[in-house]
């Protein structure tokens, strides 16, 4: 029993990570229609930024959530302005955007790789070596930490989308483009807003992941089918399909890996992308093409 | 009377294709409804959405109040008082009613007002009040139209453009849509209609606009346009109009 407890744990507070780290994706996802396929690769910048901070000026990697969050989040303009903005009138939108965002993975990925090398890194603050012991349950505090801040961190953003003025634009948008359009909303500011929250978002994941997982430039090529897993289970555009999608899968993942095998644990969301496709291609929560 | 709307002359298309309005012409007079008719292809709402600016006017010109609209986009064009209801009727499906309405009054800064007018909406469509907290998506094509049509409401706009408001519904509630649309009017709301059901249409307008192949072809007020042996005879299947 005690197993099946800690197993639970561990796979809900990695869950709540994952949730954290697919939720910008998914919002992207569902104002823009935009895959963006480097944003497991932002998250890795998002890490390198908490990892300098840390390193350099001595930041605990949970404050450094704000400065990394807000750097990407500038960032996240810049890349809107520069390659989507001018695209998005653009017939091939769709499709213009998986190849232009897979570029943009690689070059993040380049760029990093010349800044900080391809070493391994982590950030160690005292808690992510430590843990708290229940009975035979032990929960590393790292994890629980990070898992716990994510979910908060979601909710925030959840209420936000559901009680402000902002996230009602943006989940009008969301919705139906055009109709935000015609009642009032500039739907191209908010789409960069939108690009922006999502990469505040990946920075913020970045922080938390840097003492989570080691990584490293070419880091983002794992997560990219593991977060696609997760906001498809989900359904593309939904973060909360994408909280339950990241928690679900988790907690499968962590009880395969601990009673198959840990080369199987991966396989957990490669197979689960597969089965969702098959089965129910808009996931759990996702948005029907057309209204009733 | 001035005249509140005036289009001039303009020719418009989607992205770089084929102009489909090309001359097509209307005047709008404050208060009264206007009904659009016309066969498939004619370009009628194509002509709503260049006036609301959902489409790009290549030449001629869109004069509200005696400003030009001409490049403007949608959100500007809506607060400047036109407000456009599209033929698949633009609500949000996985937002309750109530934030349906809300949505409406997005160009509102005061949020007290705001929720003065989504109460004063809801008072009278008792309907949307009975289902304030369900989906719009899951209510019925009748109870999307009113919501539709409610929801313009909300910021008070000087002219409402519905395109096709009677699409997909039954005849009983295609007269229900009608009857909202009268009430809006007497308000002084002025109503721009696009209706494939042209007899329809034009019994329940004050004045009739017959669009061709782009081209406005004939304006005037409803009866006369009824009344035309051509008009009967092309668009409205030789039906006797009175």
């Amino acid at each position: 029993m005690a197993e099946i407890i800690q197993i639970l744990i561990l796979g809900l507070a990695l869950g709540g990570v994952i949730a954290l780290m697919g939720s910008g994706l998914s919002l992207v996802f569902g104002v823009m229609h935009i895959v963006n396929l480097a944003h497991p690769a932002l998250i890795v910048a998002g890490a390198y930024v908490t990892f300098l901070g840390f390193r350099y000026l001595g930041i605990d990697p949970i404050l450094m959530m704000i400065p990394s969050a807000i750097v990407m989040a500038v960032v996240g303009v810049v890349i809107y302005k520069l390659i989507f903005e001018k695209e998005a009138r653009s017939a091939k939108y769709s499709e213009m955007t998986v190849l232009l965002t897979f570029a943009l993975a690689m070059s993040v990925e380049g760029l990093l790789g010349v800044l900080f090398t391809n070493t391994h890194r982590v950030t160690s603050p005292a808690y992510a070596t430590d843990a708290f012991f229940i009975g035979n349950v032990f929960i590393p505090k790292g994890q629980l930490y990070a898992g716990v801040i994510s979910l908060t961190l979601i909710a925030g953003v959840a209420l936000f989308l559901k009680y402000s003025r902002l996230g009602y634009a943006i989940r009008a948008t969301t919705q139906n483009r055009e109709a935000a359009e015609l009642l009032g909303v500039n739907v191209n500011r908010i789409s960069i807003i939108s690009f922006a929250l999502g990469l505040a978002l990946a920075g913020a994941a970045g922080s938390l992941v840097s003492f989570v997982f080691s990584f490293f430039p070419a880091k983002h090529w794992e997560w990219i089918p593991m977060l696609m897993s997760v906001v498809v289970l989900g359904g593309m555009g939904s973060i909360l399909g994408t909280v339950v999608g990241a928690l679900v899968l988790s907690v499968i993942a962590a009880f395969v890996g601990t009673w198959i095998g840990a080369t199987w644990s991966t396989m957990t969301f490669f197979l689960a992308l597969f089965v969702i496709l098959l089965v129910r291609p808009q996931g759990l929560f996702g948005e029907k093409p057309e209204m009733s | 009377m001035t005249d509140l709307l005036q289009v001039t002359n303009i020719t418009a298309g989607y992205g770089d294709g084929p102009a489909i309005l090309d001359g097509a012409h209307l005047t709008v007079e404050p208060g009264k409804v206007h009904c659009i008719i016309g066969p498939n292809g004619a370009g009628k709402s194509t002509l709503l959405k260049s006036i609301c600016g959902m489409l790009s006017i290549r030449k001629g010109d869109v004069i509200f109040k005696g400003e030009r609209l001409n490049g403007l986009r949608p959100d500007q064009i809506l607060r400047k008082g036109i407000c456009f209801v599209p033929q698949e009727r633009a609500l949000f499906p996985k937002m309750t009613v109530r934030e349906n309405l809300r949505m409406g009054g997005f160009t509102l800064d005061d949020s007290k007002e705001l929720d003065r007018r989504v109460g004063e909406i809801m008072e009278r469509f008792p309907i949307l009040r009975e289902r304030a907290d369900q989906f719009a998506g899951t209510m019925s094509g009748g109870q999307q139209q009113t919501l539709a049509m409610a929801r313009t409401l909300i910021i008070k706009p000087d002219i409402i453009m519905l395109d096709e408001p009677s699409l997909g519904l039954a005849p009983k509630i295609v007269q229900e849509m009608f009857d909202i649309m009268k009430m809006i009017s007497d308000e002084g709301v002025t109503v721009l209609l696009v209706e494939q059901n042209a007899l329809m249409g034009l019994r329940n307008s004050d004045y009739g606009v017959v669009l061709d192949l782009g081209r406005t072809l004939f304006e005037g007020p409803a009866p006369e346009v009824l009344a035309d042996p051509r008009i009967q005879e092309l668009y409205l299947g030789g039906k006797k109009a009175a």
